[in-house]
């Protein structure tokens, strides 16, 4: 009987694709850098959300957080013949997304206007109220979602960013030092600082009240 | 989020043929081939104009009064270990391991550091093992070796940089990483050619071309692997 044989890195594909383990814009862009065009709107899809988030969080600015999601899923379009078989698509893009960031920043010189000017559609991080709440508690929790904000905004951008990637995008701290360019003991430090620094201000809170 | 965003986006991209996996892969052996090319071709051409077209060279008139020879164990030793450090080299610089982001920032400068090391410290083992070729030469500095790692390096640099294309993160250190990988290519080149191993004459013309091929590795990765926004 004729025996199938595969190599190495064809087996790997293999269980990359047949594992349902995997994230599934892993498997999307799996199938775009293999030829499959229609799996780049499943990855547009599947990472978008999150990428938007992201860069609406560390921009400030939703017109330019749009404008770096469509460069970002550019440079993946553009790259997506070197896609290594196997490799997590999200670190990749939201370290796509940061360079880009950076650089436009750099290119315009405002960057401090781009990470410190208050939104207006910004995402907020504590989860709304609801219509049912008391006047007084939707006040309370909307200035402690200001004061949250401002500490954040006021945290240095490396431990805003360390905190975000960790806590608000859920990325493991190998990863989000992968995306960082830094050690996983600096991401641990900088997400550890910010915690700190915004757990102060539910302390200050809650010995204002 | 907005659907135009979305159909901007797919569009965009539609609009922008970019290369699959089986293109790059055809694409990387051509170039991997005119690396090659370049590399042997510089080498040969090198050869031939300053010493007759010998590409193995086992000795020479040290002094008027003296001449010295290295086996041609020697040569082949030194050689084959130059030839695995290279590999190594160019397996460190252009494989990412199972992350699109490559390699972390300290280990792309232990590479980059050990890779010299490495490559220094076989050739003045092997030759202290022989004796002679240790001895100094004083009418070869080491510039003539400059020149030819140099020559014989730029090709690589540039075809394997081609390879590469981008790097999100670290590309000044992706860059030095391919260049010192091209220069430990050019080495196994040297160590055919040179029949010297006096130390200074060593890091003259030898590992200083290393350096400065990573530096301007570095450069190049700098300029034309880091992502700019429009």
């Amino acid at each position: 009987m004729a025996r199938l044989r595969i190599s190495g890195r064809e087996e790997r594909r293999v269980w990359f694709l047949t594992n349902p383990g995997v994230d599934g814009s892993d498997a999307a862009m799996e199938r775009y850098s293999n030829g499959d065009n229609a799996a780049f709107a499943e990855l547009y899809d599947a990472i978008a959300p999150r990428l938007l988030g992201f860069l609406r969080k560390a921009t400030r600015d939703a017109g330019a957080a749009e404008d770096l999601m469509q460069q970002t899923f550019l440079q993946i379009h553009r790259a997506r013949g070197s896609f290594i078989p196997g490799a997590p698509v999200m670190p990749w893009a939201l370290a796509i997304a940061k360079r880009l960031m950076i650089d436009s920043a750099r290119r315009r010189r405002v960057e401090e206007g781009l990470f410190m000017h208050a939104p207006a559609d910004d995402e907020r991080m504590t989860s709304a109220p609801t219509a049912t709440a008391a006047a007084d508690d939707v006040l309370d929790a909307r200035r402690l979602e200001r004061r949250v904000q401002q500490r954040l905004d006021a945290l240095p951008e490396t431990q805003r960013t360390a905190y975000r990637l960790v806590k608000q995008e859920g990325l493991s701290l190998k990863r989000a030092a992968e995306v960082l360019d830094t050690s996983v003991t600096a991401v641990k430090l900088r997400t550890h600082r910010a915690y700190q620094a915004l757990r102060a201000v539910f302390r200050e809170e809650a010995g204002a009240a | 989020m907005s659907a135009n965003l979305k159909a901007w986006v797919l569009a965009a991209a539609a609009a922008e043929p970019s290369p699959t996996r089986a293109a790059v892969n055809r694409r990387n052996i051509l170039i991997g081939m005119l690396a090659v090319a370049s590399g042997v071709g510089a080498f040969v051409i090198f050869a031939l104009l300053t010493s007759e077209g010998q590409l193995v060279r086992v000795g020479g008139e040290v002094a008027s009064h003296r001449h010295l020879e290295r086996s041609v164990w020697l040569v082949a030793t030194t050689a084959g270990g130059a030839l695995g450090v290279a590999a190594t080299a160019l397996w460190f610089a252009l494989c990412r391991g199972r992350s699109m982001l490559g390699r972390s920032r300290s280990r792309l400068l232990c590479g980059i550091a050990l890779i010299p090391l490495g490559l220094f410290a076989w050739k003045v083992s092997c030759s202290l093992a022989f004796g002679d070729p240790m001895a100094e030469w004083p009418e070869r500095p080491g510039l003539r070796c400059l020149s030819l790692s140099l020559l014989v390096a730029a090709g690589p640099l540039l075809a394997f940089l081609a390879a590469r294309r981008s790097a999100p993160v670290q590309p000044a250190l992706n860059g030095a990483a391919i260049g010192m990988a091209s220069g430990a290519c050019a080495w196994v080149a040297l160590d055919l050619w040179c029949p010297v191993a006096f130390v200074p004459h060593l890091l003259l013309g030898h590992v200083l071309p290393l350096c400065i091929v990573a530096g301007t590795g570095a450069l190049l990765g700098q300029a034309l692997l880091s992502l700019r926004s429009r």
